[in-house]
């Protein structure tokens, strides 16, 4: 089967447009169905989220499977918190068998913040590992156990990273590890601080990463100052710099929501004039209706 | 350090326990003391209150379960009466039974016979006053409590 | 050690309410260190008990008895007159323990007054933290003697989550993120690029994943 439109335009150096799509809490195949009309046309992927923050909602593979029915390319998010290795790797088949072309492969957010912390959590295999068995199918076609599959998938491999994180000093590696496992592209967390971004980018560019893995840019517009200190403060690995935060609380409330997304368009404009960033992530959460603005007033538009 | 306790009501201990308490009963009060803290609680003893006295070498071997077994034995109420903080002599031996009187309210909740039958209090050395005063304290507070609930 | 925490007095009560006479067994060694179990436990407990009985207008009567090891037969024998004067036997042992004493002493009800919690050190007066999961397999040499399987939230091999923030856990606040720790402790001994080599998956069959676990030592057996 074809390559997906994703890994056509990051191969063939195009800047990539993706945005975020998070299922519904519920069967209701028409909130996927809603938000892939308003993303339809204006970007080359839609990450479908995998009970992100541990909060129990339709799955991943489902609704990926809805945005194919609507000529939408899906990214599949999987996490290793709520799957042994025996869980990922048939649904990753699964997911081929229904045409997903793309896998994120995270480890996923502790179950303690999550709709249900009495949970027990997985992780038989952590991320790295993860991506590491989707590039063995792809490339020897065999599962884990060394087994020769039917039709081996041949997913299109991404990894989240975080340059905002600590130890600083260790996300590099980590990029590196997660490029030598055989991640193609990376999403970055929501980047506010441009300034590390570029540190960590820039190191990363030094070692020759940029060209072994597809970097893509992390983005969110803020909506308030409220928000952007929730962030801040209370969002495990997100950074926003007093600077902007002060932007904001200086803004008149009605217009906080602008002041945000000019930010946001701010960011995706520094992102596209650094060396090895190869498309951006709108993180539009619950806001969808926004991306196609995004798209529009960024320049990106029309998608190829 | 006298304005730390709160000065027991004007009127007379007997009134206190007929009001608050209607049967009238004639508390038991166990007091823990270091000995280097207090000499004796001799002449503490009167007609509306018992007090049964424990020295100790020091206060840090107020042990959980000796408080326990004097509310077993049937105190109403049980005190600790330490060095004041700084001055004890085995150094941290007051800190010590405020870590385990603390806990010991806890199990008294717990079980329903209310930690506030258990204080400890700091006493400078030999203060007769401070010791009188906090007795009086104490029974005034059972009058409320009323008696040990399991004796 | 095993570290554990004696259930609470409610939990208790109601577990050992349809007994008049009651065994408190204690065990002299992890618990006795981690202040779950032992004598002092033991005694304590049983005060707690008997007023709070008293208190209900019941009586119990309670024997207290605290022997050197409960996950121990040759230490638990000696328990065995007072087993037998008692209707059950509430142990505060750790799970081991418990279910030693309720194999040896097969007619009487044993029950679990202590939950064990982990295994791990005295890190400091008062505190004690996780340190290991007995996964049978120890990889502490690849990780700069730093546990990622107990102390690691999420179990991870390949270096730290995004969570990680300020050397501290995404998971609480009060935890350190073991992942710090393995880069911090690498750096000391000069070995930070080892950490870039890609750790396979862990073979969990030597863990409790892979069924109740037994050691057989021949040279031990007569
Ligand atoms: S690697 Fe396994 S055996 Fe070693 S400390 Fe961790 S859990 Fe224990
Ligand atoms: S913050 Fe550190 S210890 Fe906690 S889950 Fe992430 S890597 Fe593991």
């Amino acid at each position: 089967m074809s390559a997906g439109k994703l890994q056509e335009i990051l191969s063939q150096g195009k800047f990539a447009v993706t945005a975020e799509c998070g299922p519904p809490r519920g069967a209701n195949a028409e909130v996927v169905w809603k938000k892939g009309a308003l993303l339809k046309g204006y970007v080359d992927a839609v990450n479908v989220t995998d009970n992100q923050t541990a909060i129990v909602r339709m799955s991943s593979i489902a609704a990926c499977a809805h945005l194919i029915q609507m000529g939408i390319e899906p990214v599949m998010q999987m996490v290793t918190r709520d799957r042994n290795r025996l869980a990922l790797q048939s649904d990753i088949m699964g997911a081929y068998s229904l045409g997903i072309r793309n896998i994120l492969c995270l480890s996923g957010d502790h179950q303690i913040f999550g709709s249900q912390p009495e949970a027990m959590n997985v992780w038989d295999i952590d991320c790295m590992h993860l991506i590491h068995t989707v590039k063995d199918m792809r490339e020897t076609g065999k599962d884990m156990s060394g087994f020769a599959l039917d039709e081996p998938p041949k997913m299109f491999i991404g990894a989240a990273e975080n340059p905002f994180a600590d130890p600083f000093e260790f996300r590099v590696l980590r990029l590196a590890k997660k490029a030598a496992a055989g991640a193609n592209f990376i999403q970055t967390q929501c980047i506010y601080d441009i300034a590390r971004f570029k540190e960590w980018i820039h190191v990363a560019y030094e070692q020759g990463l940029t060209e072994q893995v597809h970097i893509l840019g992390g983005v969110t517009p803020l909506k308030s100052a409220g928000m952007a200190n929730y962030m801040a403060t209370k969002v495990a690995g997100i950074t926003i710099p007093e600077a902007i935060i002060k932007r904001l609380e200086a803004t008149p409330k009605e217009k906080a929501a602008a002041e945000g997304m000019k930010i946001c368009l701010e960011t995706i404009q520094e992102l596209r004039e650094i060396k090895g960033v190869h498309g951006v992530h709108i993180m539009a959460i619950e806001a969808e209706d926004k991306v196609p603005e995004i798209v529009k007033l960024a320049g990106l538009y029309p998608r190829p | 350090m006298s304005e730390s306790y709160p000065r027991p009501p004007n009127h007379s201990m007997a009134e206190v326990v007929e009001t608050n308490n209607k049967a009238v009963f004639k508390p038991k009060i166990t007091v823990f003391h270091c000995f280097n803290a207090i000499s004796s609680t001799a002449g503490a003893d009167s007609n509306e209150y018992d007090i049964s006295a424990v020295r100790m070498p020091c206060s840090s071997m107020t042990r959980e379960v000796f408080l326990l077994r004097a509310f077993e034995a049937g105190a109403d109420a049980v005190v600790v009466m330490v060095c004041p903080e700084g001055d004890c002599r085995y150094m941290e031996g007051n800190i010590r039974a405020g870590k385990r009187v603390a806990r010991v309210k806890k199990i008294l909740d717990e079980i329903g016979l209310d930690g506030k039958r258990l204080n400890i209090y700091p006493v400078p050395e030999k203060d007769l006053n401070t010791i009188d005063r906090i007795i009086k304290q104490t029974v005034s507070d059972l009058a409320g409590l009323g008696p040990n609930p399991a004796s | 050690m095993i570290v554990g925490q004696q259930k609470p007095l409610a939990e208790i009560k109601a577990e050992v309410v349809p007994f008049s006479k009651l065994l408190i067994l204690g065990c002299g060694t992890c618990v006795k260190t981690c202040f779950a179990g032992g004598e002092d436990e033991v005694a304590t407990l049983a005060s707690s008990l008997r007023l709070a009985f008293k208190k209900d207008g019941r009586q119990i009567k309670i024997e207290e008895l605290t022997v050197e090891r409960q996950c121990e037969d040759e230490f638990i024998k000696e328990a065995a007159a007072a087993i037998a004067r008692n209707d059950a036997v509430l142990s505060l042992a750790c799970g081991a323990g418990v279910q030693m004493v309720a194999n040896r002493y097969a007619k009487s009800p044993v029950l679990p007054g202590v939950n064990t919690t982990f295994i791990g050190i005295l890190e400091k007066q008062g505190l004690f933290t996780e340190k290991c999961l007995g996964c049978g397999d120890c990889v502490l040499d690849v990780f700069a003697g730093i546990c990622p399987v107990s102390r690691c939230s999420k179990k991870l091999m390949n270096g730290p989550c995004g969570g990680s923030h300020g050397g501290k856990c995404e998971v609480n606040p009060d935890t350190d993120c073991a992942w710090q720790l393995i880069i911090d402790r690498s750096k000391d001994f000069g070995q930070l690029d080892r950490l870039s080599t890609y750790v396979p998956p862990k073979d969990w069959r030597t863990s409790n994943a892979g069924g109740p676990r037994k050691l057989v030592r021949e040279d031990h057996i007569i």
